[in-house]
């Protein structure tokens, strides 16, 4: 069956800040993302998609889309809610991609929101764990930051490596996200400050993984031609629940057939690509995805990393707005920021220097990466 | 915590009761309705042997909420005789002592509470094989 092309238009883009935003909810995150979109002009969406993980088992507004959609002031609009774990933002992508190809809709708005700051860490890191095996893996004291620490070790043991080489990715994506003043972790992050960080569950450290926190990314999609980012690809692939196939394997094969899947619908490579916004939740899933899209070979994306090979300048830059470890996780918005922070650095529009190739790669994970959500954004 | 769950999962828990297909033979834990590698509804009721080996450990320091009590914890991947791999706490051993390549056996340990009158679910763990 040959594949419809895809040429969907990213025609608006909005962000907040990545914080802990006291005076801030989940609707009013939203709203503050989704209404930036609406302020950069243009015809109002046919349909709202909203991309949340944790806010149901938080307690927080369930039907999130209907209520953001009050909120903007658009009442007779489609509204749909994704929750697809950290997956969800990139899936939210998705679900629009297929409304406007499908031609049900001509302009779809997706936000992003998730809002952290009103719970614990224990709580939090217990929610995020039921987006594991809530029977019998959050039930047994299992969360994703535990299932980070076994793979960073065996990852560690298998390959033969000292353990300061994961300051690599963390230190790409505080250089990165350095200059970008929207960012929680807005500055540089040396090699001492790295090796004091505080150890959350061996060899893992606070400064390992990305600091959850409140935000909300937005994007305006259509099918209308022009000028600016479009999505050429797309591709979203499931692999095996659990947290011990990446563990044992060291690799995530859902994150490798969906970067190829959708490189393959935007006719493209890897090689194509001036820059990466890759799931780095924690260092472990940042190192296996960068693998697993081609970025380098098993085994050796901390050395590459060590070397330079994705600081900004380079042929394959990582993080260009910091990733997750520097700008801030929020994790149900997260493939929506992504998407933000690439199409800006594609634009010339965030101060992040990338070579002259005009794509980009997005990708997000979901339940520790069983579902790999892919996109690939080229500049016209 | 309700306890209705805790009671559905007792086989798996409390016996490592899982399944073995009735028709192309693969074991699931916990136990399959359905086999994922043939469709087959033909479950048969499997109790693995609890014997396996420790393929990667962690020491946890900061735990999930109704973890707390058993900070710090050794939290490993356990590969069992039959083939399968199970996450799971270590227990009867010294956090320090845990490491891959151990040989484990299933004991019956506390997992969790509900507060101080609230329900107990006990369940497996792994101690060094001969210590349980």
């Amino acid at each position: 069956m040959t594949e419809q092309p895809i040429n969907i238009r990213v025609a608006a883009a909005g962000r907040t800040r990545s914080a802990e935003e006291w005076e801030l909810g989940l609707v009013d995150l939203a709203v503050l993302a989704g209404g930036e979109v609406l302020d950069a002009g243009g015809q109002p969406p046919d349909a709202i998609i909203t991309a949340n993980a944790l806010g149901d088992a938080l307690g927080d507004q369930r039907n999130l889309a209907l209520h953001a959609a009050d909120r903007l002031g658009l009442h007779g609009v489609e509204t749909l809610c994704v929750s697809c774990d950290e997956a969800s933002g990139g899936s939210a992508i998705r679900q629009a991609i297929a409304l406007l190809l499908s031609g049900f809709h001509q302009r779809v708005l997706v936000i992003g929101a998730e809002k952290t700051s009103d719970a614990l860490p224990d709580q939090l890191e217990a929610v995020r764990a039921t987006g594991l095996d809530a029977a019998q893996e959050a039930s047994f004291g299992f969360s994703p930051t535990v299932a980070a620490a076994l793979g960073m070790g065996r990852y560690l043991e298998h390959h033969g490596l000292a353990r300061e080489l994961f300051y690599h990715p963390a230190r790409i994506a505080h250089a990165h996200g350095a200059k970008n003043r929207l960012g929680i972790f807005a500055w540089p992050l040396t090699v001492e400050q790295y090796l004091k960080s505080p150890v959350v569950a061996t060899p893992l450290t606070v400064c390992d993984n990305a600091p959850l926190c409140d935000g909300a990314a937005a994007v305006m999609l259509t099918r209308e031609p022009g000028p600016g980012v479009h999505i050429t690809g797309s591709a979203s692939v499931c692999a095996r629940r659990g947290i011990s196939a990446p563990v044992v394997d060291l690799s995530l094969p859902a994150a490798r057939e969906s970067a190829r899947a959708a490189l393959a619908r935007a006719g493209l490579t890897a090689a194509d690509m001036a820059c990466f916004e890759l799931h780095d939740s924690s260092s472990f899933l940042a190192v296996l995805s960068m693998e697993a899209v081609g970025l380098a070979p098993e085994g050796r994306a901390l050395l590459d990393a060590q070397q330079g090979a994705f600081d900004e300048g380079g042929q394959s830059v990582l993080w260009v707005g910091g990733g997750h470890k520097s700008r801030g996780h929020a994790p149900g918005a997260g493939g929506v920021f992504q998407l933000v922070e690439a199409a800006l650095a594609l634009q010339g529009r965030l101060d992040v220097r990338l070579s002259k190739k005009e794509h980009a790669l997005v990708q997000c994970l979901g339940s520790f990466g069983a579902l790999a959500v892919t996109h690939v954004l080229t500049v016209r | 915590m309700q306890i209705a769950k805790s009671w559905r999962r007792q086989p798996a828990n409390l016996r490592l009761e899982g399944t073995r297909c009735g028709d192309c033979g693969r074991l699931s834990f916990p136990a399959a309705l359905r086999c994922s590698a043939c469709g087959s509804t033909r479950a048969q009721e499997f109790r693995f042997c609890g014997r396996g080996e420790v393929l990667a450990v962690t020491v946890v320091y900061e735990a999930p909420r109704d973890f707390a009590e058993h900070v710090p914890y050794p939290a490993a991947i356990v590969r069992l005789e039959e083939g399968i791999d199970l996450p799971a706490m270590l227990t009867d051993i010294d956090p320090a002592d845990a490491h891959p390549g151990l040989q484990v056996t299933m004991c019956t340990r506390r997992i969790a509470a509900q507060g101080d009158a609230g329900p107990i679910v006990y369940a497996y763990k792994f101690a060094p094989a001969g210590e349980c």
